[in-house]
């Protein structure tokens, strides 16, 4: 068992890492790193507040989900698109060791890419530890949800990369600020709720409790991922 | 031999290993696979048909990679689909081309002794590589591997867990000729070990090599299965269409009419005719004569249906 998740796993790992998706996504990252800084030296007057904000609307509403769509839908949909999958499919290995190795490798790989300069533009910006550890949190939360469920939806959809952008952007980055109820419906309020939580700065919909904001994005993640491996038991392979 | 769909034809010698029974399959409203029904023992036997025609379908529902719409499949007893175990009796050379390019021929069939369980899947990589001629110190990514390499490494993936049924789909396409000896012989030493070893081609004279059993499948329905030699006869025993290009193709026509050599005749224009045979060798050889007798000249004798296309239609109309 452990031979056979760790060799997809590496796998994965190797599929999902390609030069074009690091590269753009360690632009978008840098980004934030210049935008840091710029925060950081404009002498604001608190900036704990213009830092958390900052996270919020760049780091969890754009650069984790976005980095976690690019990594996480091409995990399984590659294979299935290029017909690889039948490599892993047609071999004694238990549905649900593929869909974890998938969501497993996901999480590793884009969990540098993005907390690493989230990390950096946080410490820029001046705020103090706070930041960074509720930077590192809520990303961390939403990451987990993200993986699992644009690893499901990859498996699920052709051109899941556009099915993702317009949840995140659509569903979550708009619907889903209407009001406290269409936001529990959306990864990052969850996320957004463990940062306000670490920093003390109120955010809007951000109001749920630290154990809620840590159970949701997991139980989404455990959904998404019984899903993906109950779709792949029943998908036709090509 | 039978020559129409019977799912009450009597197992292939040795058992049968594959069992399709009224198999069907439709995608929307595309019907791929139409009643078919067979079995496969062990040994080596051709899926024949020309493109478009099923055969990967086929193959697919067989190595449990989709289950049919109607009927049932069975492989060595169980549902493909279904029984993950049986994957570790079935190995599978799949038509496409992709594999996991940024993998080196080793490491990708030691991927795949990995998943299948195997204790020792280093050893069974490289003896796997080794069956199919491939060096497996080669260190460098398939993604830059020749046609006929990235087929071996496909080949050495299927077969590195020594499975009893082996599902090949067009293994020998893009291959030159010396590689498709070599995996012919392949098959054929996996065929005499026991294996159920099954093949599928478009290409007649490849067909042959492969062994006696064959199943011919033709827009989506079995066309005949059995013996290759009765289904060689059977294709070249059909009724064909010669065009016969001469400076008086009247007297042409009389004269192959006179020798009896062909059963129908239709001139075309001044200098064309086109002849239905059932005797296609002895028209070849007489119409020379003939045009010899009459005093006319040949400029061109052509077989206008000798294409693979015609003769599976011609199967599938009998």
């Amino acid at each position: 068992m452990t031979a056979q998740l760790a060799a997809l796993y590496r796998l994965m790992l190797r599929t999902q890492l390609t030069r074009g998706r690091l590269a753009a996504l360690l632009g978008l990252g840098a980004v934030g790193v210049v935008v840091g800084f710029a925060i950081g030296r404009a002498e604001v007057v608190e900036p704990l507040t213009a830092g958390t904000r900052f996270v919020n609307v760049f780091g969890l509403s754009l650069l984790v989900p976005v980095a976690t769509l690019v990594f996480a839908s091409a995990a399984l949909g590659d294979p299935a698109e290029d017909g690889t999958l039948v490599y892993l499919w047609l071999r004694p290995v238990p549905r649900w060791r593929i869909v974890a190795a998938a969501v497993a490798a996901a999480a590793t790989v884009t969990w540098p890419v993005v907390v690493v300069p989230l990390v950096l533009s946080a410490l820029l910006t001046g705020a103090g530890a706070d930041l960074v550890v509720g930077t590192v949190a809520g990303a961390t939360a939403g990451m987990i949800a993200y993986s699992a469920l644009f690893v499901a939806l990859g498996l699920r959809v052709k051109r899941a990369l556009v099915w993702g952008l317009l949840y995140i952007f659509i569903w979550e980055g708009f619907v889903a600020t209407a009001n406290t109820t269409a936001a529990r419906l959306a990864i990052r309020s969850y996320a957004r709720s463990i940062l306000s939580d670490a920093t003390g700065v109120t955010l809007r919909l951000a109001d749920f409790t630290v154990l809620s904001s840590w159970l949701v994005p997991v139980a989404v993640g455990v959904v998404a991922a019984a899903y993906a491996t109950r779709r792949l038991r029943r998908m036709d392979i090509a | 031999m039978s020559t129409t769909p019977d799912a009450g034809l009597p197992p292939p010698p040795g058992g049968a290993v594959l069992v399709a029974e009224h198999v069907s399959k439709w995608f929307g409203d595309v019907v791929a696979v139409s009643d078919v029904s067979f079995t496969v023992g062990r040994g080596v036997t051709a899926l024949l048909g020309p493109n478009g025609a099923g055969k990967s379908t086929m193959l697919r529902m067989l190595a449990g990679l989709t289950p049919p719409s109607s009927g049932a499949v069975r492989v060595l007893g169980a549902d493909p689909h279904r029984d993950l175990d049986l994957t570790r009796r079935i190995g599978l050379v799949p038509q496409q081309e992709a594999v996991f390019e940024m993998l080196s021929a080793l490491e990708f069939v030691r991927l795949a002794a990995t998943l299948a369980g195997l204790d020792d899947p280093d050893g069974a990589a490289r003896r796997a590589l080794g069956v199919v001629d491939l060096d497996p110190t080669l260190d460098r990514p398939v993604s830059t591997y020749s046609k006929g390499m990235r087929q071996r490494v496909k080949v050495a993936q299927a077969l590195v867990h020594d499975p009893e049924v082996v599902i090949l789909d067009e293994p020998l396409t893009g291959l030159d000729p010396r590689q498709r000896l070599q995996l012919i012989d392949l098959f054929q030493r996996l065929g005499e070990e026991g294996r159920c070893v099954l093949v599928s081609s478009h290409v007649l004279d490849e067909v042959e090599r492969f062994g006696s059993r064959v199943l011919v499948i033709a827009q989506g329905r079995l066309a005949a299965e059995g013996d290759f030699r009765a289904i060689r006869a059977l294709m070249d025993d059909r009724p064909h269409r010669i065009r016969v290009r001469s400076d008086n193709p009247r007297a042409v026509a009389t004269g192959l009419l006179d020798a009896g050599v062909v059963v129908g005749v239709h001139l075309v224009d001044d200098r064309t005719l086109v002849a239905d045979t059932d005797d296609v060798t002895r028209l070849r050889r007489s119409v020379a004569v003939v045009a010899a007798g009459a005093g006319a000249r040949l400029y061109e004798v052509t077989p206008l249906d000798d294409d693979l296309e015609s003769v599976f239609r011609y199967l599938v109309g009998r």
